[in-house]
């Protein structure tokens, strides 16, 4: 299964990269003449909306405004919470204790609560569902990593090096930081399906990046015609679906490879 | 640490976190670019209010909060008015209070979010029962695949299949709306399947888990009938936990309505946010968030104090450790059930 997924997830990802390649038409050229046409109509295989575009084309560039907010908020949450997670589990103390109360207030602020703030204050840009995003997600990150290097640091490699005469700084980034990254990349792994609910969810309220497509706003509209038309949510919703469990297997796969004891166990 | 000195950490750390995500709110939405009457003027005609109106309202505004005064200041007033049950009006919808729109809402976020607790939970427990005493059978494996799927999908995408098959395929029952009973299914079972799936794993490990305890075998060799084992020993054990995922799941469901009001058009919290979001309602905009933070940090205080008074080695741990290291032995890699925790992870599996 995880194999599958990982071929789905790069299909994927070459679809989103290469958009303007794959999509026939443009995403938001409009076609007056043929509004609502069902899934099949000549020129337009899954059909077009009710402004008469085409939601193949859209559905691909919709793929590719999801895995760009995923990745860029991915890699922005992936760096703090590295670089907040092995200060605070390394140096303990104030660090620590500012870890701790970030992770209160987050825990009492849905992610999608924040978002929806962020994106009503800076604007439905890129650069604020992306930072909704990465905010919401950095904290659970830095919290594993904290917890990693808190046990790593006991470990006898790091004491040796200690006792060879290692500073921190390059203990913890030669020592400690390659061997917490493994269950990072797990997490990580999860969090991108995540990532991507989130930017759909913000567009299916009416709040997503407002000039890009994206599936969540392609719902959205079709909501609405679900009884009358529903050949324009069907295809975006299968879409949908489709990476998600991708990378949710995907995600599994990773785990199972990093994690002996969760063997047998599903 | 003493009980009492347990309590009195959390309640103060719940009043610093509440401190913050207000003032936070506050302050972004002072940060906001393009106010409430500039949003209204360009939407005029359409949804859109008079500009005369518009101004009148942000007048009222400007009276309540005083107009040259510094930000701390009104964030003093907008306090004050939060602990006095007393929001000022909306702008949107200035006949009524924020207040009162809250009250209205909350009744009928709260019906989906018990509704669909309750559905989980009946269908989860012998669910996960049965996948555990059945373990690597077809119906272990069967039923956890089904559940994966329902928790990998966010609950809005789950809805848009249950729409399309009921109403759009069927034609029996309703797409959106909100009038009768007919109009609760859709919403509620879209809702319950995510946190369903999450309490089904949960069932079954932790069921899993109890039956290799020894007092288990203890029971079966001095010659238990095994479903009375099942019942006395295994199940009473391995359920207790559950207390404290439902907990938090509850409230997460109750702030977690937004996606589906938003989509079945029902009038609840999570619609009235939306709709404050979209038109800069800024006081409706504070009072939703506020609230919604309230409840979830209510909630997850009195699990946590319920599960400091079972378990006196969360007080020792001051509650943070320990579960953390129950977690990853439980649910591992995915931020699994247990607390605060288990409330993150089914926001998380709400989208």
């Amino acid at each position: 299964m995880a194999f599958i997924s990982l071929w789905v997830v790069l299909v994927l990802l070459l679809v989103a990269i290469f958009a303007p390649l794959v999509a026939p038409y443009p995403p938001q050229t409009t076609d007056y003449g043929q509004q609502l046409a069902p899934i099949g109509s000549p020129g337009h295989p899954l059909g077009t909306d009710t402004l008469g575009r085409d939601i193949l084309s859209r559905l691909v560039y919709g793929f590719r405004t999801a895995f760009l907010v995923a990745f860029v908020a991915e890699v922005i949450s992936v760096v703090v919470a590295l670089s907040v997670g092995v200060v605070a589990g390394y140096r303990g103390g104030r660090a620590d204790g500012a870890l701790m109360a970030a992770t209160d207030i987050m825990y009492a602020f849905p992610t999608y609560l924040f978002a929806v703030l962020l994106v009503t204050v800076f604007g439905r840009n890129f650069w604020s569902v992306m930072a909704a995003i990465a905010v919401a997600g950095w904290v659970t990150q830095a919290r594993l990593v904290r917890a990693q290097v808190m046990t790593l640091k006991k470990r006898d490699f790091v004491e040796a090096a200690q006792g060879m005469g290692a500073k921190g700084p390059t203990i913890a980034t030669r020592y400690i930081l390659p061997n917490a990254l493994g269950p990072l990349l797990v997490t990580t792994s999860f969090a991108v399906p995540a990532a991507i609910t989130t930017e759909a969810g913000l567009s299916m309220l009416g709040l997503g990046i407002a000039d890009m497509p994206s599936w969540g706003a392609m719902i959205n509209e079709g909501v609405r015609f679900a009884t009358s038309s529903p050949h324009m949510i069907i295809s975006p919703a299968i879409a949908f679906a489709v990476t998600l469990l991708a990378f949710t297997w995907m995600g599994d796969g990773v785990r199972d490879a990093f994690d002996i004891t969760s063997e047998g166990r599903r | 640490m003493g009980y009492l000195e347990f309590f009195g950490r959390r309640l103060a750390r719940v009043g610093f976190s509440l401190v913050v995500i207000s003032a936070l709110t506050f302050t972004l939405l002072q940060l906001a670019p393009g106010s409430f009457a500039d949003i209204q003027r360009a939407s005029s005609g359409s949804t859109g209010m008079a500009g005369a109106a518009a101004q009148e309202v942000a007048g009222q505004f400007a009276t309540r909060y005083g107009d040259d005064v510094p930000a701390w200041q009104q964030y003093l007033v907008f306090m004050k008015g939060a602990l006095t049950w007393d929001l000022g009006p909306s702008y949107k919808y200035p006949a009524q209070s924020v207040e009162s729109i809250i009250a209205q809402g909350f009744p009928v976020s709260a019906t989906l979010a018990v509704l669909a607790t309750l559905i989980a939970l009946a269908i989860a427990i012998p669910t996960g029962v049965f996948a555990a005493l059945k373990q690597r059978t077809a119906w272990d494996t069967g039923s956890m695949f089904v559940l994966t799927l329902g928790h990998a999908l966010p609950n809005y995408l789950t809805a848009v299949f249950l729409v399309l098959i009921f109403a759009g395929a069927m034609h029996v029952l309703p797409a959106a709306g909100w009038d009768g009973p007919q109009h609760l299914i859709l919403p509620v079972i879209a809702l319950a399947i995510g946190p369903l799936a999450v309490l089904a794993r949960y069932v079954r490990s932790s069921m899993l888990d109890t039956l290799s305890e020894e007092y288990v075998t203890a029971a079966i060799a001095k010659g238990g009938r095994p479903g009375v084992v099942i019942r006395k020993h295994v199940l009473r054990n391995s359920l207790i936990p559950l207390v404290t995922v439902t907990g938090p799941m509850l409230a997460a469901l109750m702030t977690g309505t937004v996606f589906i009001e938003t989509m079945f058009r029902i009038p609840g919290l999570g619609l009235s946010f939306t709709q404050a979001a979209s038109s800069r309602d800024m006081p409706l905009l504070m009072g939703t968030t506020l609230f919604f933070a309230i409840i979830l940090m209510a909630t997850n205080l009195v699990v946590d104090l319920v599960y400091g008074l079972l378990d006196p080695r969360v007080r020792a741990e001051s509650g943070r450790k320990l579960r953390g290291s129950r977690i990853s032995r439980k649910d591992v890699g995915r931020p699994g059930a247990g607390s605060s925790e288990g409330s993150r992870a089914v926001v998380q599996g709400l989208g």
